[in-house]
Order: structure tokens, then sequence, then C-alpha cells
């Protein structure tokens, strides 16, 4: 069989958790869709890089971290105040379905330096341990240590004294 | 003894301690109500954050992202052919397959959910569904409930492979189909019955093995057993308690 085969099958299996990791990044469905849509296309053209031995959850979520990085250059729009506008933009038009709580937690997240706001959808949403996070993005596990601490002590003081 | 610092707080509740320094957190816990105050509230943050988007989970996938997936759509995905003589896998007759999924994709496109009723009516209803998913039904839930991997019977229509415990406290089963059409597919333990996440066509196992090796499982089967398999899969004991428990 194909790795390509493997990949796309592994893919399948794997959407479920890859549109949870994208709208924990990028924020509003539609958005997030995009960008599961931008990673399906490149592990897909990818699959030959992929080694069987290495966990394709892994590969694919370091992949859509890239997209996402990679959407945020492109837009000219690293800067998280700019990411911050836009979900307040979506609140008005498309986000009335969300609980008031969800809705503070994700203008929350939205307000995060996308180095936080990674490490907090890695590893706090998505489950992946400090050691998984730090291989995936190429930083020294004290870094994400670092970085979650900080992302979590803003998200705390955004959502009052109930968080 | 060392005080517990910031990162350490952080790592017990993200459950990143061993044993002994999770045993030392609990202990200064217990008589420090700051401490214990600060675990509460980050605890409270992810239990929060897993709230806001475990849901997603259960969404169904939009059909322009499955239809990303299937097969037939390969004409249109760049590069996947091998550069550099890997050409000639292309022409050769691709064996039909068809998948299963947590039913999101399934329900959310009608000709995939066509195809996939013409095959759970032509697989001697092995499979139900429910609310989109798809769960064991008549002989492979009897043999999920019943059968063990270690008192194997070749002549069962259902072949029982790995039986483990998953991350989130469910145990998953990967079995084989010997009736024709083979198949092969993992089943995971939920209040509904055993869920279905992958279903796959299969080479039948060669003569006489009882137990299908783990590497003669379909790579779908495969990749969906790694992604949810966190440390040893049950030894006959294990299994043996875990049937005697109802797979809870």
């Amino acid at each position: 069989m194909h790795t390509s085969d493997a990949v796309r099958e592994g893919l399948i299996a794997l959407l479920p958790r890859l549109r949870r990791l994208a709208r924990a990044l990028a924020g509003q469905t539609a958005d997030a869709d995009d960008l599961v849509q931008v990673v399906l296309e490149r592990a897909l053209a990818r699959s030959a890089q992929w080694r069987p031995d290495a966990a394709l959850d892994k590969w694919v979520f370091a992949i859509a971290r890239n997209a996402w990085r990679d959407e945020l250059r492109a837009r000219g729009r690293a800067q998280h105040l700019f990411v911050a506008e836009e979900s307040g933009e979506a609140v008005a038009d498309g986000g009335a379905a969300l609980p008031a709580q969800q809705l503070e937690l994700a203008q929350a997240l939205a307000a995060l330096p996308p180095d936080h706001r990674e490490v907090v959808a890695l590893v706090l949403v998505e489950g992946l341990s400090y050691d998984e996070a730090a291989a995936l993005l190429e930083v020294p596990v004290g870094t994400v240590t670092s970085r979650l601490s900080r992302a979590r002590a803003t998200l705390q003081a955004h959502l009052g004294s109930d968080a | 003894m060392n005080p517990i610092d910031d990162d350490t707080l952080q790592a017990y509740v993200d459950g990143a301690l061993d044993a002994t320094e999770a045993a030392r957190v609990d202990a200064a816990l217990a008589r420090d109500e700051v401490l214990a105050s600060r675990v509460r509230r980050m605890r409270a943050l992810n239990a929060q954050l897993r709230a806001a988007f475990d849901p997603v989970l259960d969404e169904p996938v939009p059909a322009h992202l499955s239809a990303l997936l299937q097969p037939q759509g390969e004409s249109t995905v760049p590069l996947t052919v091998h550069a550099g003589g890997r050409a000639a896998n292309v022409s050769r007759r691709r064996v039909p397959r068809r998948w299963l999924m947590p039913g999101a994709a399934l329900a959310a496109s009608v000709a995939l959910l066509a195809a996939g009723l013409w095959w759970w009516r032509a697989g001697d209803d092995m499979v139900r569904m429910r609310n989109g998913e798809s769960y064991a039904a008549g002989v492979l839930d009897h043999a999920l409930n019943h059968a063990l991997a270690s008192e194997p019977d070749a002549r069962a229509p259902v072949a029982i492979g790995l039986s483990f415990r998953t991350a989130e406290g469910n145990i998953c089963r990967s079995f084989t189909i010997r009736t024709p059409p083979s198949r092969a597919g993992l089943a995971c333990h939920t209040a509904e019955g055993w869920e279905l996440p992958v279903l796959e066509l299969s080479a039948p196992a060669r003569g006489g093995e009882l137990r299908q090796a783990a590497s003669d499982l379909p790579p779908a089967v495969q990749v969906a057993i790694d992604a949810r398999l966190r440390g040893e899969v049950f030894d006959a004991r294990q299994e043996r308690a875990a049937r005697a428990d109802r797979w809870r």
C-alpha cells in the first residue's frame, strides 16, 4: 500500500481532533475549517515525507501549527491584537450561539500571543505532553512550560476569579 | 523539603509529574490552602478549555473536508504520486476500500452514506448505525463482548486481536472478521455499545493463523490503534478481568 493511502486513512480518523486543534488555534469555525483544509492538502501532498514509525497525529499537528503561523504571517496579522479584533467582529455576526462563558474564553484565547496560544492549544486542548509539544514546536521543554505558565496567568486574569 | 514552585504545580495539574513528585505536591496541598486554591483555579481553566473545544469532536465534519480524503479524489490532489519510480503503483488496480469513521463525515455526504448503506447490507448485519455513528451488531457484537484473544477459536467468524484501555478511559479491541469479505477494525466500548471508529477490508488471515499479527492489520486500523493506545495492551488476565467487568 502507498504511504499516501495510509496517510489519507489516518487523516480520516484524525479529522475530528484536527478540527478541534484548528478551532483552538484559529478561533472561529470558518477560519478553523479553512485551516483544516490547508492542512489536509499539505499532508496529502507531503505524505511521502511521513515515516510510518512516526505518530501521524504529531506530524499532522505540526503541519497544522505551521500552516496557522503561515496564515498569520500572510495576512500580516501576526500581531495578536488583529486576531483579537477579528474575533470581536465574529462575535457580532456569528458568535451568538456560544454561551457567554465560552465567548469570554474564546476572546481571551484570541488575545494571547501566538507563542502562548499554540502551547495552550497543543497541551491543554489537544492533551499533548510537554515533551511532545516541545518536540513539535522545536523548542526546549522549559520554553513550553514557561509559555504555558504565562498563558495560564493571562487567561485566568481575563476570565476573572471564577477560573 | 523544597517548596513547590510554579512549574511543579503546573506540571502537577497537567499530570506531568512522576508519582513521587506528585505525592510531594499532594502532601503540600493538604496543608497549604493557598497552594490548593491555585491548583483549583488551574484545574478549572483546564476544564473550561476542554468544555469549550471537546464538543468539536462530535460535530459533523463538513463534506468538503472529508471529500478531500476520498481515494476517488486522488486525481485532484497534487503530488500524491510519488516522484521517482513509484508511478507503476498508480496503474495497479486498486482494491476497493470502504472506511468508516465516527459518523460525522458519512452523515455529511449523501454519496458516502449511500455507499455505506450498501456496505452494511452486504455486511451481514454486523454493523448498525445510530445517530450517524457505526456500532457492532450481531455476531461481531457478541464476539466483542465474549471472545478472548487468549482463548482463540479458529472456527469463530470473528477473531479478537488487541485489547487496551485508551487515555480517555474506555476499552478498545481490534478484531478481524473472517467470513468474506474479510474485514478488520477497531471497536471501542461506549455506553451505546461497541463503536467502530474504523472498519476496513483486509487480506484474509493466512492459513491456520489464529491471531492476526498486528502488522497484518490494514494501516488505517493500525493508525486508529496508535492514536488511542496509551500504555500496554491487556494480557490474558487483564482481558479476562475486563470481560468480567463488562468492558467498563
